[in-house]
């Protein structure tokens, strides 16, 4: 029969385990009142962001503090409750290597840093934004609004594209003009129109060329750089306004066309189908 | 325009108009400069704005917060100094005053941002991108568009060294106004690739009075005020 005096290891009884387990709950108790009082108090003063990270930070150093205050209840050798403990954490490690295989990558996510919060990235096949980082996981909400958690071993032995991660990001269009529209003046109009959105980056310049003289008509490829964060808006702006600024100076966008001779008519060009 | 107020502010030109009318109890601010109107109904009893130059990283929206100058070039000898007057752009914060606390009510500019990329795309920086020419002298500028900037350039290379451009850190920026807005900047060159700059805490001339920063009134945590390593060149 189990009693509360009953031992557990060394002079460590049940009693002491309670009164362990009871502090630690009071730690973590305490630790997010007191995470609710300084989200209040610093919601003015500072970015969320920044006041998440803060209350992490001070959480955590409340509860390793209470857990070691609370460690000397048990009237414990260090030594060997480290004996102990690294027994139990072999056993629990082998009974859980899923957890403990997350726990490891999350550790080596946090160390290497390839995505942050608030990174568009796309791992495996999940696109959005990343919302957590957490020790086992991480929490991306992609573009459609939906929460997808991902254990941090498959982000650690996944494909990460971060799109944020370098400050400069490039995107193309290619724009298609008639044959009889000037192509000089339409890189000219396409230039005028880049220059004046403040996000397309003066430097690495955009670049306007004709790349291609195709069926229906002569193709111009436009590569533009704009910040990373704000890439996308800048991209979906763009197009519209380069169609309109080339209808503007009266240079057609071509449908795709092809021009067909009737033999009939060829003869008569030539007054040899003339009866 | 510059300067601290009470609710009967407004002030009318070409280009911008602003005003504070009462509406139901509450007030109104109301702000058109080009096609941009913006309407803003202000409660609270302090009654008190201020406005002033801020930061030029702002608009059309924060992505940035380093500010680069290109200007005509200029070669400085080895171990010497010189103070070369260059300008930047100028954007115009409304602060709400209470208890010695502000709050941003209104960001806008008079000038046309552009950005650009100092340094390469994998580890550059984006920045708010203006062009200047160089003076010796104190230029005349409109201060609701441009700013001076007092640059000093130290060469503390072997070499000689031209400089073109220059990339400030809005976040320890110090801006002052009066019958201009300056800035009062150092740039110690190391070599031809590698220059620090710091803005310094003084105005440019006697009776300037301190700017409120939008990064200060956002309580933004500022980083510590190190200078900024230009290391991707300081010309062209």
């Amino acid at each position: 029969m189990v009693g509360l005096d009953t031992v557990v290891f060394g002079e460590v009884t049940v009693l002491d385990l309670i009164v362990f387990a009871i502090s630690v709950v009071i730690i973590v108790i305490v630790a997010r009142i007191i995470a609710m009082y300084l989200k209040r108090a610093l919601s003015d003063r500072m970015e969320r962001v920044e006041i998440d990270k803060l209350v992490k930070i001070v959480q955590a150093v409340i509860i390793l503090f209470g857990i070691w205050f609370a460690l000397p209840s048990f009237d414990v050798d260090i030594g060997q409750l480290l004996v102990v403990g690294g027994t139990v954490g072999l056993i629990i490690a082998f009974a859980s290597q899923k957890i403990v295989s997350n726990l490891g990558s999350g550790i080596f996510l946090l160390i290497e840093r390839p995505v942050k919060i608030g990174d568009t990235i796309r791992i495996g096949d999940v696109e959005g934004t990343v919302n957590q980082i957490r020790i086992l996981s991480t929490i991306v909400k992609t573009y459609e609004g939906i929460y997808v958690r991902i254990p941090n071993e498959q982000v650690f032995s996944s494909d990460i594209t971060n799109f944020v991660v370098n400050p400069a990001r490039r995107f193309e269009y290619t724009v298609s003009i008639g044959y009889g529209a000037d192509a000089g003046k339409a890189v000219w109009v396409i230039r005028t129109l880049l220059d004046e959105h403040p996000f397309v980056l003066n430097n690495p310049a955009p670049s306007i060329f004709v790349s291609e003289l195709g069926d229906s008509g002569v193709e111009i490829t436009v590569y533009i750089w704009a910040p990373s964060r704000v890439w996308w808006a800048v991209r979906t702006e763009l197009l519209q306004k380069i169609k309109e600024a080339l209808e503007r100076e009266g240079i057609e966008i071509p449908f795709p066309q092809r021009v067909i001779t009737m033999a009939g008519e060829k003869k008569r060009g030539t007054g040899q189908g003339e009866l | 325009m510059f300067g601290e107020s009470d609710y009967s502010f407004c002030y009318d030109s070409e280009e911008v108009s602003i005003r504070i009318d009462p509406l139901d109890g509450f007030f109104q601010y109301f702000r058109k400069s080009g096609d941009e109107e913006i309407r803003k109904v202000i409660s609270g009893k302090s009654r008190k704005i201020v406005v002033n130059p801020v930061e030029p990283v702002n608009l059309p929206r924060e992505v940035t917060r380093f500010l680069e100058v290109h200007f005509t070039p200029v070669a400085i000898e080895p171990d010497s100094s010189e103070i070369v007057y260059i300008t930047f752009p100028v954007e115009i914060g409304v602060f709400l005053e209470s208890k010695d606390d502000f709050d941003v009510l209104d960001i806008f500019t008079l000038s046309r941002p552009k950005y650009s990329l100092y340094g390469p795309p994998e580890e550059g920086v984006i920045t708010r991108y203006h062009e200047s020419t160089v003076s010796g002298t104190l230029p005349d500028v409109d201060r609701l568009k441009e700013g001076v900037i007092a640059l000093s350039l130290s060469n503390a290379s072997r070499n000689w060294v031209e400089v073109s451009r220059a990339v400030f850190d809005c976040s320890s920026l110090f801006l002052y106004y009066g019958h201009c807005v300056s800035l009062v900047a150092r740039m110690n060159i190391l070599s031809r690739d590698i220059a620090d700059i710091r803005s310094e805490d003084r105005p440019l001339r006697d009776g300037m009075k301190p700017s409120i920063l939008v990064i200060k009134a956002r309580k933004t945590l500022i980083p510590d005020k190190i200078p900024f390593m230009m290391e991707f060149g300081v010309g062209d």
